[in-house]
């Protein structure tokens, strides 16, 4: 049998591989994606979108908690997690299908099977024990990342859950431990705190989201307190013993260590390359730290080999794998002035509440880079439509270059922040200054107007605080 | 259709054409066209493109006629309704000429055709809107990428071939804002982009599988290509009728005729389809290859294992490499091209011109035809480089995204079809290069060696060179040092 030849092929159906599939298809590549799961990848199917929609179900929660304020009494509130559940996998089974008639729509060859290098542009694709070999002059890696364990405490998915069991609960936990406050733990403590549990976070560094600009850590630490969330940092889980009714956490931090009770714990503390059984040892590709290493372009260290989206490095996000996608396909294709991956304008969302967006450098990032900064803030307890929604907690941070103007890095917590920080991305791109940016006008009354007056603030001349 | 008349002017494609040949015709005097059709191929130093007709009516003069030279804004042919009086068109015709738009040159010893209106003396002129004089001015100048400007203002400035350098910028700081740039232009007697687009700019209708349509209408729609969503829906419930699918295709002038129907009874169908711009070039290079240039052929075999051990290693010790046995064959020729000087030659038939570097095209298979990217200065190219080059010059050659001089021009070609097992082949010379060489498949053969039988992988190369300037020794020559090349890769190193 002849061996079947593809232009391009990408191993891996997530929003990084598909996005790379249909890019290639536009551009004229006979293309072919292969996939051991889902099409849509994590993302589609156990990330990104089931999460938001269980959060919609906590926002729901919130809502039905300060309906009084509104007027409105609620007697009877009886709350089904299962059909909570279902919801969300309903939505991931829709979004699912929906890229499988992309790939249709756009001629895109599926493979079903589990891809590894057979050699240099030599791909065996593998099911139900049946190996298929196949060609191509491209292949791009989009194999994605999955939840990093510690080395004393693993996920069993039973009284330790990573990402994937805590979005597909039966019941709700009565007591839960998050340990990691990054997006993801800091994600799942906002939902099941709403939904009702009693919810203790945990995190080694200093303040929660610690990735994000530190004014916006405090606020969010502040905002998780009030809500009832109790917050460790500085702390770390030594070690779960799971051999009661309930699960006993060591937990050492500044004030010594203590033995908490929990009935359920999430380990969200980060994640890992999904690198193993894809050939790359006998092949020299190279890795590092659990990640494959690729230029600003996606291209490895080997011959026709790219890598692109979690499995070629933070950030692990899913519009970083399709924005690597576009660029690493249009490069192969040669089309022009394609500008390789800027990791100071990807934004990043994390859907707590009140949510928290930022994109660039933190205030701290940008003095430690040696820029002269421009920094704008803004409360929104002086924004009315904030104030109107009930909803006014919450900063507009803007971090400027004092003598270019460029706007290193802007960071927000509030209502719906995570459709705003758009604004900012798209001023970013453009090269846009302050001064852009305050003679645009922003239709009132939004929250987003907090965005100019901090823009304003940065200048000395906001007018609403 | 109203009395109008109208112009077909010679266009300005970028900044540097000032002048166009006339390659071909689509329609004759007298012909009907459509708003859209494709009118006549204008040659430029740089690349072949089609004009298409702006508005439908009646070609009823051609005054660029095929191989003549004109400049760009000259008058090539009137469309106008089959009312329209030959006083009207001639008076039009006398009215938009000048001196300037005689033809330059006559590249080929034509008389120009057909001119309908007999009494025509001919000589066109013509204004187009964007006349040369102002705007021509504001591009020139030198590099203008340090010019302050916004995004928007130097994108527009490249569409209307505006160096900014000429705009004076009234942004914060002298920035250059899509109000200045506009002004500028305006203010130099052009027309703003955006204001007169053509409307007739295609439609793209999405799929149109729900659109509710009698059987009838939707077969015939489907074979004269008619997108469902086009057409007006006058039949009972809602449905797109056959009345409906015909007056489309009226519209396009596809009404299908009793033929049409008839080819569709056979089992045996014929699909006719006119050919592609790529096919016609194809097709006239290649029966003038063979038609002037007296073609022989040398044929030699060469034993490959010590260059499939050398290729072994390179790529295994290299992991940015994956060098085919077709890059040993570019280097190969390169180096034995500029051995063998004679052969790195073209010739346009009175003009030999002998290059110091092998600029070598290879020949790639492409969906509609085939191109020829060139890998140059390959002699002072490493194996993986050419590697490198070939496999990104074959993939955007793939996707019809080369660059004219990415293809245009190589003193050398090799076509390799050895992928598909072909034994031994004759190319046809690629014009105006002097030789081509064909590479058949690497295959094991019995071989005799010192008395004995033994087994070899043996390559057959055929090739062909153009007798008017290469003599069968020279050939001979080329290929006995190639072979040489192949069989001992380390020697090419040298």
């Amino acid at each position: 049998m002849t061996t079947q030849q593809f232009d391009l092929m990408v191993v891996g159906g997530g929003p990084g591989g598909y996005v790379a599939a249909i890019r290639a298809a536009q551009l004229g590549f006979k293309t072919a994606l292969v996939e051991k799961q889902h099409l849509g990848g994590v993302c589609l199917n156990w990330g990104c979108i089931p999460t938001k929609a269980l959060l919609r179900g906590a926002d729901i929660a919130h809502t039905l908690k300060e309906a009084e304020h509104f007027g409105f009494t609620v007697d009877n509130l009886s709350f089904d997690i299962k059909k909570l559940v279902q919801h969300s996998r309903s939505v991931a089974s829709k979004l699912s299908q929906g890229v499988a008639y992309l790939m249709q729509k756009n001629g895109i060859t599926v493979i079903d099977g589990t891809a590894s290098l057979a050699d240099k542009c030599l791909l065996d694709v593998e099911q139900d024990g049946k190996v298929t070999q196949f060609k191509a002059t491209h292949i791009i890696l989009a194999t994605g990342a999955r939840a990093r364990n510690l080395p004393s405490i693993e996920i069993d998915g039973e009284r330790v859950w990573g990402a994937r069991e805590a979005m597909t609960p039966t019941a709700l936990p009565s007591k839960l431990l998050v340990i990691g406050a990054g997006a993801i733990g800091v994600e799942f403590a906002s939902l099941y705190n709403d939904l009702g549990s009693d919810v203790t976070l945990v995190e080694a560094e200093q303040r929660i989201t610690p990735a994000e600009d530190a004014d916006i850590s405090a606020l969010a630490e502040k905002a998780f307190v009030q809500r009832g969330i109790k917050i460790l940092t500085n702390s770390i889980v030594q070690s779960l013993d799971s051999s009661g009714a309930d699960t006993v956490a060591l937990i050492s931090g500044p004030n010594g260590e203590q033995h908490l009770e929990f009935d359920q714990v999430i380990l969200a503390v980060g994640i890992t390359g999904n690198i193993e059984n894809l050939g790359l040892e006998p092949l020299k590709v190279e890795t590092e730290k659990g990640f494959l290493q690729a230029d600003g372009f996606g291209k490895t260290n080997l011959a026709g080999l790219y890598a692109i989206g979690d499995v070629a490095g933070p950030p692990w996000l899913a519009h970083k794998a399709s924005h690597e996608a576009v660029i690493c396909v249009e490069k192969i294709a040669g089309v022009d002035a394609v500008k390789p991956l800027n990791k100071d304008q990807v934004p990043g969302c994390t859907y707590c509440r009140p949510q928290i967006a930022s994109v660039g450098l933190t205030e701290a990032q940008a003095k430690a880079a040696g820029h002269s900064t421009r920094i704008g803030r803004f409360n929104l307890n002086a924004n009315g439509k904030a104030l109107a929604i009930n909803e006014a907690e919450g900063l507009v941070k803007t971090v400027f270059d004092e003598q270019s103007g460029e706007l290193l890095g802007a960071h927000m917590i509030g209502p719906e922040v995570t459709e705003q920080i758009q604004g900012f991305g798209i001023a970013q791109q453009l090269e846009a200054t302050e001064h852009e940016l305050a003679q645009s006008i922003f239709a009132h009354p939004t929250v987003s107007e907090s965005m100019h007056e901090s823009v304003l603030d940065s200048l000395g001349i906001a007018l609403h605080q | 259709m109203t009395n109008e008349i109208k112009p077909i002017n010679m266009p300005k494609w970028g900044m540097e054409m000032s002048e166009g040949d006339i390659n071909a015709w689509y329609f004759a005097v007298g012909d009907e066209v459509n708003a859209g059709d494709d009118l006549v191929d204008i040659e430029t130093s740089k690349i072949i493109n089609t004009v298409t007709a702006t508005d439908s009516g009646i070609l009823r003069a051609i005054l660029g006629a095929t191989g003549e030279t004109h400049a760009v804004g000259a008058l090539l042919g009137v469309i106008a309704s089959a009312e329209t009086s030959d006083a009207d068109i001639q008076a039009f015709i006398n009215s938009n000429s000048s001196a300037a738009a005689e033809p330059k040159a006559v590249t080929e010893a034509s008389a120009p055709v057909a001119a309908a209106v007999e009494t025509a003396p001919a000589p066109a002129p013509a204004t187009i809107p964007q006349a040369a004089s102002g705007l021509s001015k504001l591009a020139e100048g030198e590099d203008d990428s340090l010019v302050a400007a916004s995004p928007v203002a130097r994108r527009l400035a490249a569409e209307y071939g505006v160096n900014l350098n000429n705009i004076t910028g009234t942004g914060r700081h002298d920035r250059v804002s899509k109000r200045d740039l506009e002004a500028a232009v305006v203010a130099a007697g052009g027309q703003l982009i955006g204001n007169n687009r053509s409307a007739s700019s295609a439609v793209h209708y999405g799929d149109d599988s729900n659109v509710k349509a009698t059987p009838v209408a939707r077969r015939i729609a489907t074979q004269l290509g008619i997108n469902l969503l086009e057409c007006r829906v006058s039949g009972d419930r809602g449905r797109v009728c056959k009345a409906d699918v015909e007056a489309v295709a009226a519209l396009r002038n596809k009404i299908p005729t009793q033929t049409d129907r008839n080819t569709t009874v056979s089992s045996n169908t014929v699909a006719s389809q006119p050919i592609s711009g790529m096919r016609k070039t194809i097709a006239a290079r290649l029966q003038a290859s063979k038609q002037t240039a007296p073609h022989f052929r040398v044929h030699i075999d060469a034993e490959i294992d010590a260059l499939l051990a050398v290729r072994k290693q390179i790529n295994s010790s290299n992991t940015d490499a994956k060098v085919s046995v077709n890059d040993f064959i570019v280097k190969a020729c390169a180096s034995a091209l500029i051995k063998v000087p004679a052969l790195n030659v073209q010739f346009d038939g009175e003009q030999l011109s002998y290059f110091s570097n092998a600029d070598i095209s290879v020949a790639v298979a492409i969906d509609d035809g085939l191109i020829t990217p060139i890998v140059s200065d390959a002699n002072h190219k490493g194996l993986v480089e050419i590697s490198n080059t070939t496999r990104d010059l074959a993939t955007r050659a793939k996707l019809g995204r080369l660059k004219p001089e990415e293809f245009q021009g190589g003193s050398f070609c090799i076509s390799n079809l050895g992928m598909y097992g072909i034994k031994q082949f004759d190319a046809i010379i690629n014009p105006p290069q002097g030789a081509i060489l064909a590479v058949g498949a690497g295959e094991q053969r019995p071989v005799v060696k010192d008395g004995e039988l033994a087994v070899a992988t043996v390559m057959s190369l055929t090739l062909s060179s153009d007798h008017r300037i290469i003599d069968g020794a020279v050939a001979a020559q080329f290929m006995s040092v190639l072979k040489g090349y192949l069989e001992q890769p380390a020697t090419m190193l040298g």
